[in-house]
């Protein structure tokens, strides 16, 4: 596998990226629907990432990611209504649960030695036990009839400088994606990212040096947990109406995980490209009225393909392919601070 | 006052349920023992059991034979699925077996869920009218008490199977000593072909007898294929004997929470076990 480009490279690549999608409402004309789709597309890159930082670098397969969205969107909007205060300020408490509960899973495993598969059960039972609360708690959560989710105060904004609602939720959404990938660059090109590959490797090795094993999978188990949390509540201020159904196994980890292999694991790119290849399919599906009913099937299909034949994802081939042809301006064997294996 | 008679009318319903949860454990348990694939597609197979059959049955074949049918169907899916997905999976070993099998198995899942959903849009049941019993002033399910035989009678012969066939033995040196099956001239791969194929009719008849109280319906799935997982976390995942237990108790646990506090909150102490367990004593299960 070819190694990480430099810190100069990517920095270029996610300003691209921000310009693009900055653009990109433009391209649309207008239209509300395409406004969505984008929208959704910058959620599901978020949500990318964050696996990629927990699952990519440290081994844990994180397979709760809608519940735990799901428990940030639910708890965003709950604690709004019960103490009658701004979501603005509950999410970020909200976002902590979160971070708190994915510390915990992280710690505990990392303590016990976990291995993946094991990590990958718990979360998978911790994912149904969410969807259970979801749906159950009908009291709190308003159960399988969901609630209407209005909250942040956007029609403000919008109101304020002249555009539609959607479009502030959009670049709202936007500014968190550039400011996480500065963040995720600034972490795997720091000691982290160091510490990431080294118990990525050999996690036996990696301690007999001095790293804090327990100490890295819980931080990466933090912060992904963290940002799906706070992910979650602009996803279910997205669709304006929150439901249990959203945050399934099916309906979230699935997707992510696809469009995480997709567009490449370890990569900063990666989500980003994974998720417009995607969304780009499910919109072509749902063009066509009588694909509609085959989105699962072929999502099925995919993620079997994916997993046999192209492990390594768009980014690092399309990087592979660009060496090849001497068209990359990477200086050979250069510029990487962080080699990846 | 709850009467003891309505009790033990639960706790036959809960063992009826046990034999469902034991067969989708057992299933699960003889592939993961054998070659560290865990088959999350366990659950859809048992849901396909339950759409031929009842295919069969429309078409005017009596239930005896709709089970038969359905059975050897989903054998025969499980062998097409053994030489072509898992055959690939094979090939790597180790955690990346694991994981590879994991994936493949959950893209099955999702792939079979999205082409059946476009056939069987609705929930399908296997009554077996047989009304209910009275013994000692209790009235039990006629169905309880069949699923309960039938259970009892497969896993008595898949264990005789097991102990007292050559075939049998040369599954159990595989689980032992890959290498040392090997050695003795076993042949891991053919024995993970029949194993597989068997976990997938012993599944398909856990959706049978599933059906035979409930409706199913094709999103039932990997609910399925996570009760499965729940029974071989808390039985341990090398364990028939686990599988078989913890089935049978979670299964009365799951029923009498259901009649006392809901099956919201049943549910949920179902997975609450299995989170427990897997806290408790991960070994079993790696």
């Amino acid at each position: 596998m070819s190694s990480r480009p430099s810190l100069g490279t990517e920095v270029r690549n996610v300003a691209i990226v921000a310009v693009v999608f900055a653009l990109a409402p433009l391209a649309v004309l207008g239209s509300s629907y395409y406004e969505s789709v984008l929208a959704h597309l910058l959620l599901i890159a978020l949500f990318a990432v964050a696996l990629n930082i927990v699952f990519g670098h440290t081994d844990q397969l994180f397979l709760f990611m809608g519940g735990l969205a799901g428990f940030g969107a639910y708890t965003t909007a709950i604690l709004a209504d019960a103490l009658a205060i701004s979501a603005w300020v509950t999410l970020p408490v909200a976002a902590l649960a979160c971070g708190l509960i994915g510390l915990l899973v992280s710690y505990v495993s990392a303590k016990r030695n976990f291995t993946v598969v094991l990590i990958s059960i718990l979360t998978l039972n911790l994912q149904l036990v969410f969807s259970e609360i979801f749906v159950g708690a009908r009291g709190i959560t308003g159960g399988s009839t969901g609630f209407p989710y209005e909250y942040f105060g956007l029609e403000v904004v919008a109101d304020a400088v002249g555009i539609e609602t959607k479009l502030v939720l959009y670049y709202l959404v936007l500014l968190l994606l550039v400011a996480t990938l500065g963040f995720y660059l600034r972490l795997v090109h720091s000691k982290y990212g160091i510490a990431f590959d080294a118990i990525r490797e050999d996690e036996v090795a990696a301690e007999s040096i001095g790293i804090d094993v327990v100490r890295y999978k819980t931080i990466a188990g933090f912060v992904a947990a963290f940002l799906i949390g706070l992910v979650g509540a602009f996803f279910a201020r997205e669709s304006g109406y929150i439901l249990p159904g959203g945050f399934t196994f099916i309906a979230v980890d699935v997707i992510v995980l696809i469009v995480l292999v997709v567009g490449g694991l370890r990569t900063t790119m990666g989500p980003i490209v994974g998720a417009t290849i995607i969304v780009g399919i499910e919109e072509f599906l749902s063009s066509a009225q009588s694909l509609q009913t085959w989105r699962s099937a072929i999502f099925g299909a995919l993620l079997i393909v994916l997993f046999l034949y192209f492990r390594q994802g768009v980014v690092r081939s399309a990087r592979d392919v660009l060496s090849d042809l001497g068209l990359t301006d990477e200086p050979e064997g250069g510029g990487t601070d962080v080699e990846s294996r | 006052m709850v009467t003891a008679s309505t009790l033990l009318g639960v706790a036959m319903d809960g063992l009826a349920f046990g034999v469902f949860l034991a067969l989708l454990g057992v299933g699960i348990t003889l592939v993961f023992g054998l070659g560290e694939v865990l088959n999350l597609a366990i659950g859809t197979f048992a849901v396909l059991a339950v759409l031929v059959a009842t295919l069969v049955v429309n078409s005017g074949m009596g239930l005896v034979v709709a089970g038969a049918v359905a059975l050897v169907v989903v054998a025969l899916f499980g062998l097409v699925v053994d030489r072509t997905i898992l055959s690939l999976v094979y090939r790597s070993d180790g955690e990346e077996r694991i994981l590879l099998g994991i994936f493949t198995t959950l893209g099955l899942t999702v792939f079979l869920d999205g082409v059946l959903i476009n056939y069987f849009p609705s929930r399908y049941t296997l009554p077996l009218d047989v009304g209910t019993v009275s013994v000692g002033g209790a009235t039990l399910t006629g169905s309880s008490l069949i699923i309960v035989a039938i259970g009892t009678v497969v896993l008595a012969v898949l264990f005789g199977f097991l102990r007292g066939t050559f075939l049998g033995k040369a599954t159990r040196t595989v689980f032992q000593d890959e290498r040392g099956a090997r050695l003795v001239g076993v042949n891991p791969r053919r024995i993970r072909t029949l194993i597989f194929v068997l976990s997938a009719a012993v599944a398909g008849l856990g959706g049978l007898v599933f059906a035979a109280g409930s409706a199913v319906a094709v999103s039932n799935g990997f609910e399925f294929t996570t009760f499965a997982l729940i029974i071989s976390i808390v039985g341990g995942v090398r364990s028939l004997v686990g599988a078989i237990s913890a089935g049978v108790f979670l299964g009365l646990v799951n029923q009498f929470a259901n009649f006392f506090v809901g099956s919201y909150v049943a549910t949920i102490i179902l997975f609450a076990t299995a989170i427990v367990v897997l806290l408790a004593r991960p070994e079993a299960i790696s």
